[in-house]
């Protein structure tokens, strides 16, 4: 594999705030990245100063090889696509199109050749003589994708591109980007703050919060060992249940809910008396009869989906259960939680970081 | 009171307030109209008995006024074309850049707005005798309508052009286009409606300027209309059906076109003309 976007040390600032914060990146070429975190965290102005939108203020940007960090957006040979997709409302489809080659001084003959086979890959082909305006929004998504994909560039900046469609539509256009990378055999930088978007996508995930990297690696291993409490909240859905514990004897910790000690394993060792913090995903928990699993609690409320049922317990703090299929517990119910020592991920009461 | 009744109600109380406000025209163009005597007539009459059609080309050759509707044109148009190029790119730059500099240009640019230019002549007069642009009287002209008309421009302007999303700007740099080219491929055509309705409105309003041109421009043969016309009024001054007929004249261009582009200027004042 071999390296074709490269942040080192990267820095920015708008005045006294610190956007990017030393920033370290490698992208390979031909990978699908996505860069998520909550709003305000970084990524769009990552994704900005990758297409040379934001001038950073410190650090290298490489692509290909070359450092881009002065080059203006037209050097840098990348294809971006936006929130708003950015279409040119006074320019047809094929227009839109072909606009950066038009650009770069390609004859009309060739420009409308290649707007046709772009169309006709990306199920336009009848529309190429509409106006924006006249268009739904996933054509609309369509066209701004096709018009990143026109040229060969050396990387596909997208921003936030599902955000603006409704439920149906994103799943769908999900599988089709993710199918249109792999077929173009390009590479991708996807920002988005839905984490499932980055999950599903990407080969690998950069999860950011207020200008830092909290970590990066592939999307299931970011779900398995979540480097902090931050990463094991934001992957996953519905969120990790934390519970404040103190460290006792024999690999083990102490919490409370409210009705007297619960004693659990723990798979790590860590000085006695300590404080940390136990996490354990909702659906790595199961419901039995009372008595039968680690500790019993009260039901709060359920809640189903017809093919999951999420239930609350009414303990402090709550904790989340998730279970497949449908089942009858009613509020007030006092249920067993079962869990396997395996699903029980242990963070620094302090630092929040795994232990 | 019903929906329709209180809509009606409206439409008369707003047909009255333009009936009053448009009376001095309606009466411009009837006394031109009218012979001496009904003129002067008590009770006046509202509609010539006799109206007298030929006053227009009498006047119109009496007073050369081809000459005068001409150099009205010319000032308006250099006004206008000088304003246009550099009101828009003032206008692209106060839009897109917010910083403690621009917000001081743009108070700048508003506070001339506010100076009258009966106040503003006589240190123009200064400057342009001083440095010889009062030999080229027209040119002067020119140059101060656009000093006093640009702020006008650019807050027009400025608004149309905040209207274009910025990103269809990025959009366009990432696709390998210079900022200028984006600016002239993107930016340019999305704000022209924005461009083109401020210009007609400079247009109108230099067209119409008197205190420049009366008092920077003393050869007669340079002189625009609104001068041409106030040379026509003296102390003992009684022929106001040939200086209504002047009058009508010089406005009538100016009111047809308004008329007929009124639906884009409206449209193009109020909405960003985009999407």
């Amino acid at each position: 594999m071999t390296t074709q976007i490269e942040f080192s040390g990267v820095n920015k600032h708008y005045g006294a705030y610190h956007a990017l914060k030393d920033i370290n990146l490698s992208i390979d070429k031909g990978s699908f990245v996505a860069l998520v975190g909550p709003s305000g965290c970084g990524k769009s102005t990552l994704l900005r100063s990758l297409a040379g939108l934001e001038k950073i203020t410190g650090g290298d940007i490489s692509i290909a090889g070359e450092v881009v960090t002065t080059l203006p957006p037209r050097k840098r040979d990348v294809a971006m696509v936006f929130q708003s997709y950015a279409l040119y409302p006074h320019m047809t489809v094929e227009e839109n199109l072909t606009y950066s080659l038009r650009v770069h001084g390609v004859s009309k003959g060739e420009r409308k050749k290649a707007a046709a086979e772009v169309a006709a890959t990306t199920g336009l082909s009848d529309l190429l003589h509409r106006y924006p305006r006249e268009l739904s929004g996933g054509q609309r998504q369509r066209v701004a994708m096709s018009r990143a994909i026109i040229r060969n560039p050396k990387a596909f900046l997208f921003d936030e591109p599902l955000s603006n469609l409704d439920a149906a539509l994103r799943v769908h256009m999900r599988k089709e980007i993710r199918a249109l990378h792999d077929r173009l055999g390009a590479t991708s930088v996807y920002v988005t703050h839905d984490q499932i978007e980055a999950m599903t996508m990407a080969d690998h995930v950069v999860v950011l919060r207020a200008g830092i990297i909290e970590q990066q690696g592939r999307p299931l291993d970011l779900y398995d060992k979540p480097a902090n409490k931050f990463v094991a909240g934001f992957i996953g859905s519905p969120a990790m249940n934390f519970l404040p514990a103190t460290v006792a004897e024999g690999r083990a910790a102490t919490i409370d809910l409210g009705k007297g000690p619960i004693r659990l394993t723990i798979p790590v060792a860590a000085p006695i008396g300590s404080s940390v913090l136990i996490g354990i995903r909702p659906e790595h928990i199961t419901l039995t009869a009372p008595g039968e699993g680690r500790f019993d609690a009260p039901v709060a409320f359920t809640e189903s989906t017809g093919s999951t049922t999420f239930v609350s317990t009414a303990t402090n703090p709550e904790l989340m259960v998730v279970e497949t299929g449908r089942r009858m517990v009613a509020n007030g119910d006092l249920v067993g939680l079962a869990f396997a020592d395996t699903a029980v991920h242990v963070f620094d009461g302090a630092t929040e970081k795994r232990l | 009171m019903s929906e329709t009744f209180r809509n009606r109600l409206l439409l008369v109380i707003a047909l009255l307030l333009a009936a009053i406000y448009l009376f001095p025209l309606y009466w411009m163009y009837i006394t031109a109209l009218k012979t001496g005597s009904e003129m002067f007539a008590t009770p006046p009459s509202f509609w010539p008995d006799d109206p007298q059609w030929s006053i227009f080309p009498f006047v119109f050759q009496l007073k050369g006024m081809g000459r005068f509707l001409w150099n009205s044109v010319v000032i308006a148009s250099g006004s206008v074309a000088l304003i246009a190029v550099l009101g828009t790119g003032a206008a692209y730059v106060l839009a897109r850049y917010r910083n403690a500099w621009v917000d001081v240009g743009l108070f700048l640019v508003l506070m001339l707005q506010v100076l009258p230019a009966s106040l503003m002549i006589t240190p123009i007069f200064v400057l342009f005798t001083l440095t010889g642009i009062l030999d080229f009287p027209r040119t002067a002209v020119i140059l101060a309508i656009a000093a006093k008309s640009m702020p006008f421009f650019i807050v027009l302007v400025r608004a149309t052009f905040m209207s274009v999303p910025m990103e269809l700007e990025e959009a366009a740099l990432v696709d390998g286009n210079s900022r200028i080219g984006a600016f002239w491929s993107i930016v340019l055509p999305l704000a022209r409606n924005g461009i083109l309705v401020s210009a007609i409105l400079i247009f109108m309003q230099a067209f119409g300027e008197f205190v420049y041109s009366k008092s920077l421009i003393q050869e007669i043969e340079l002189q625009p209309s609104s001068v041409g016309l106030n040379a026509f009024m003296g102390p003992n001054t009684n022929e106001w059906n040939r200086i209504m007929a002047f009058a009508s004249i010089y406005v009538t261009p100016i009111l047809a076109t308004f008329v007929l582009l009124q639906r884009r200027i409206v449209s193009g004042l109020t909405s960003g003309a985009l999407k």
